[in-house]
């Protein structure tokens, strides 16, 4: 549970930070298909050692209605045991073997999908027992229910902590709001968890972990022929089709609606009260994107240089956090806004935040305010790719949000491009007061 | 005792490199140089990609407060961004902002550090404005009131309506009756309440010195332009007298402690944390440190390490468990075991549990294949910590406040290297006693959400 939220957070961090480069980006390198899967690779040859990320499309949105929590554990417990024609290993085998290698492997579940990183040395011997034991985790997943009856009790106690704590109740019930009847806007409970079963989990292993539904993106001290071996290995277990799967909904736009019918209040004794505010915006393929991405810099994107800190902090001392972002992946992805404060103080923060971002969709930035979102954009565009970790982030962005393999070399320029106009008219377009859910959680004063 | 000849060793070293001028000690890839005023510069080449991490760190953190002030080194960290004589209040963000920097600060118990990313060419502008504010800090009564409203948000947020950060104060408040790692970094709130600017501008005066600093700056640099950068703008910041540190020392603990804690939560948590030796700058070449940093790894260093497999997956005792030791701190150390209790356990049931676990280790050893399992690990760490010039500057910053060197990070590597299975278990029978053992107990208390409801 605690890497899927923090899934939620990177995948923010990684839409703003897909750059490029004043000098010359490592190239990125796409081979060839295999079984329909995709593979693309940064050689970076300063370390030996390989980064590995493996998209499968298999996130949260395809959970049904009636058993949410089942791509979070099909996913969670791939490694917790294997059964293939070749090899056997029991969870323990699998840990004590990633141990002995000196290699990382982990998995992660995001809204579209799910994900398996890998991080050895690239010395070929160590390299090769990597590789070989992800491609039967990703493929040959054991799922014992012996096994899933335990993380049920894990999943749940975590659940049942974790609506004790204030973000995690405003978070379910801000997407909840946002989201409505997509699947998005289920949340995992006690009671969706105890439905699972084991072989709800095979059969969903089944369905969505294809080939045709994996992409891989690597980053290290490999060439391309290589990685293409290496990519080739990772999914050949897998099966390249399988029975349909139906569409998606489409996410709508939320509506305009009355203050009292996006508002909602949640009673919680915490000192502090918390508050969320968005809605439904744009993905990340949106011709929009780097005017509302500048522009959200000088809201509330841009850290203790932004105008909700400045407004909120800065200013009035009202709380330590306060933030904006969008979030867009390959489907539409929400606008957020959030800050906690001290109970007292609520109303006059929330005032204060809405009326902030009020006045920016109403009349954009000031020139000052986008020529400084565009300076440290474009100044600090070397920071995003000065390491294989951030290189393999962006790599496994663009491969995902299909966006052209030199979007790192132009993103820059795209940076620099916008003007004060466009950020007022995409804010304008994609954002509006009226349309806002807001969530506040905490003891009315 | 060993503390304070430290510190002695510590001035005189100071006042010797003082008479003689710059010095300069070098590897292939890392350069040491200590300027008239006592700062000291540590200098690692990487090369890997154009940016930049600039760090000053002041050895000064939570260990050098004092009761009724506690919180002021983290408050000072704010206050750090709030003007000099030439920067006006939020203009140092700005203007960080401006050259594309990313930039933050942080407080431990041990250090505070600032520090700014940049791309290499805008070195010289933070800098120049990191420099500034070491000597030039100038805050109005009106900023600090504000600022420490924001600092009190904080602790809401971070311990106030967390149960996690309040058990662990209380773990902290009880294991050591004297020693200021009794305090939380953050300070206790009723100090935050009471706390002055002038509190804030006398620990700035007291310990925001160059002969009080360490400047670390790692990536694609030039360590003779970046020597040089360095004496232009922090080499005329005149050295002062610091404060004399009193020892503190921990008096010896007699038998086991107890705390309790009420707090909104699921699931109940036991901490067990013993009092253990720690690193110390003179003696590197002890092993046992180096065996508890093991005997830590054993037990919770990866997804099969005992604690995980027994109690989690085995015995079904607990949801998640944890095991902590830094031998690297310049105050006492803990060696650290706790567990979130699994539905209908008893905190008995999982303190016997614990203990059963290392009683295995201290009856029978470890596994050969478990400790070369971790030195593996531990190697490959050395390759992959160096994918990132953020972290190695950390690492070199952590290790030099802690009376270290840099020069001692390949020692250390290699030390882990060599302990054997008997000497961890020597160590956990040596020191995972109960005379020096404090237990502390999270019980779970209902939020008392509806009755907020009703009383509006």
């Amino acid at each position: 549970m605690k890497y899927y939220c923090q899934s939620l957070v990177l995948g923010a961090v990684m839409s703003i930070g897909l750059l490029t480069s004043v000098q010359a980006a490592l190239p990125i390198q796409q081979l060839d298909s295999y079984k329909g899967a995709k593979a693309y690779l940064v050689q970076t040859q300063s370390l030996p050692m390989l980064d590995i990320e493996i998209s499968i499309d298999a996130g949260t949105r395809y959970d049904p209605a009636s058993k949410t929590g089942l791509a979070i554990m099909t996913a969670e417990l791939l490694d917790n045991g294997i059964r293939s024609a070749g090899r056997n290993l029991t969870e323990a085998q699998i840990a004590d073997e990633i141990a002995d290698l000196g290699a990382d492997i982990s998995v992660g579940v995001t809204g579209e999908r799910a994900l398996i990183r890998i991080r050895c040395l690239s010395r070929p011997d160590i390299r090769d027992r990597a590789i070989q034991l992800a491609r039967l985790i990703l493929s040959s997943p054991t799922y014992d229910s012996v096994i899933v009856n335990r993380e049920k009790q894990r999943i749940s106690a975590g659940l049942l902590e974790a609506e004790t704590k204030p973000d995690f109740v405003l978070d379910r019930r801000f997407r909840k709001a946002v989201y409505g009847d997509y699947p998005l806007g289920n949340a995992v409970t006690v009671k969706s968890i105890a439905g699972l079963s084991a072989s709800d989990l095979k059969q969903f292993h089944q369905q969505f972990y294809r080939s045709d539904r994996v992409i891989v993106s690597m980053v290290g001290d490999v060439n391309k022929s290589e990685a293409q071996e290496i990519m080739q290995t990772l999914v050949k277990d897998l099966p390249q089709t399988g029975s349909s799967i139906p569409p998606l909904p489409e996410l709508a736009r939320s509506p305009v609606q009355n203050l009292s019918e996006r508002e909602i209040t949640i009673p919680f004794d915490s000192q502090q009260a918390h508050i969320a505010m968005g809605m439904t915006a744009i993905s990340r393929n949106n011709p929009d994107y780097f005017p509302l991405i500048v522009g959200n810099y000088a809201l509330g994107g841009g850290g203790f240089v932004s105008r909700l800190m400045n407004e909120v902090r800065e200013k009035r001392g009202l709380a330590y956090s306060v933030f904006s972002y969008f979030a867009p992946g390959q489907e539409t992805g929400i606008f957020q806004a959030g800050l906690q404060t001290k109970n007292d103080q609520a109303t006059m923060a929330l005032d204060v935040m809405t009326e902030t971002i009020s006045q920016f969709i109403a009349k954009g930035p000031t020139q000052s305010e986008l020529d400084a979102a565009k300076a440290n954009l474009i100044n600090g565009f070397p920071l995003r790719i000065d390491n294989n970790r951030k290189l393999l982030d962006n790599v496994s962005s663009i491969a995902w949000n299909g966006l052209p393999l030199n979007t790192l070399d132009t993103w820059t320029e795209q940076v620099n491009a916008v003007t004060r106009e466009q950020v007022e008219s995409a804010f304008q377009k994609y954002l509006a007061m009226d349309r806002m859910k807001i969530v506040v959680l905490g003891a009315k004063q | 005792m060993r503390y304070s000849l430290q510190l002695l060793f510590f001035g005189f070293w100071l006042i010797s490199q003082l008479a003689w001028g710059a010095s300069a000690q070098s590897t292939e890839d890392t350069h040491e140089y200590l300027l008239s005023n006592g700062l000291k510069l540590i200098i690692k080449e990487d090369h890997r990609a154009p940016t930049v991490a600039h760090m000053v760190w002041y050895r000064a953190g939570s260990i050098d407060e004092f009761n009724g002030r506690t919180g002021v080194a983290h408050v000072l960290e704010h206050m750090m961004f709030k003007g000099t004589d030439k920067v006006k209040p939020g203009e140092f963000s700005r203007l960080v902002a401006a050259e594309g920097g990313r930039e933050n600060a942080f407080t431990s118990r041990d250090y505070t550090a600032f520090f700014q990313q940049v791309e290499k060419s805008k070195l010289s502008k933070v800098m120049q404005l990191e420099a500034d504010r070491m000597v030039n800090l100038n805050f109005d009564d009106a900023d600090f009131a504000k600022e420490i409203q924001v600092v009190m948000e904080e602790r809401r947020l971070r311990t106030e309506d967390n149960p996690d950060s309040l058990l662990n104060e209380s773990l902290m408040a009880t294991a050591f009756m004297s020693s200021p790692y009794r305090h939380p970094i953050i300070g206790w709130m009723n100090d935050l309440v009471n706390m002055k600017a002038s509190d804030a501008r006398q620990w700035y005066q007291n310990w925001y010195a160059p002969n009080n600093a360490t400047v670390i700056v790692t990536g694609d640099i030039d360590p003779d332009k970046t020597y040089q950068l360095v004496e232009k703008y922090y080499g005329g910041i005149r050295a002062h007298e610091l404060p004399v540190r009193k020892p503190q020392l921990e008096p010896e603990q007699k038998g086991v402690k107890q705390v309790h804690v009420k707090a909104p939560a699921d699931s109940a948590q036991l901490v067990m944390a013993w009092k253990v030796p720690r690193l110390q700058p003179d003696n590197i070449n002890n092993d046992e440190p180096y065996a508890l940093e093991l005997l830590a790894a054993v037990l919770d260093g990866y997804d099969n390490a005992r604690l995980n497999r027994t109690l989690v997956k085995q015995a079904r005792l607990a949801d998640n468990v944890d095991a902590q030791y830094d031998m690297i701190s310049r105050g006492p150390a803990l060696f650290i075991v706790g567990v979130d209790l699994a539905k209908g356990k008893t905190i008995a049931q999982a303190e016997a549990g614990i203990r059963k676990v290392l009683a295995e280790v201290t009856d029978k050893g470890v596994l050969d294949s478990e400790l070369k399992r971790i030195q593996t690990r531990l190697l490959a760490n050395q390759v992959y910590k160096r994918d990132s010039i953020f972290g190695q500057a950390m690492e070199i910053g952590g290790f030099e406040m802690a009376g270290f060197s840099w020069k001692d990070l390949d020692t250390v590597q290699d030390r882990m290297q060599q302990i054997t299975s008997a000497q961890v278990q020597a160590v956990a029978k040596k020191y995972l006693i109960d005379s020096t053992l404090t237990i502390a107990i999270l019980d779970p208390q209902a939020r008392q959400s509806a009755k907020v409801g009703v009383q509006k």
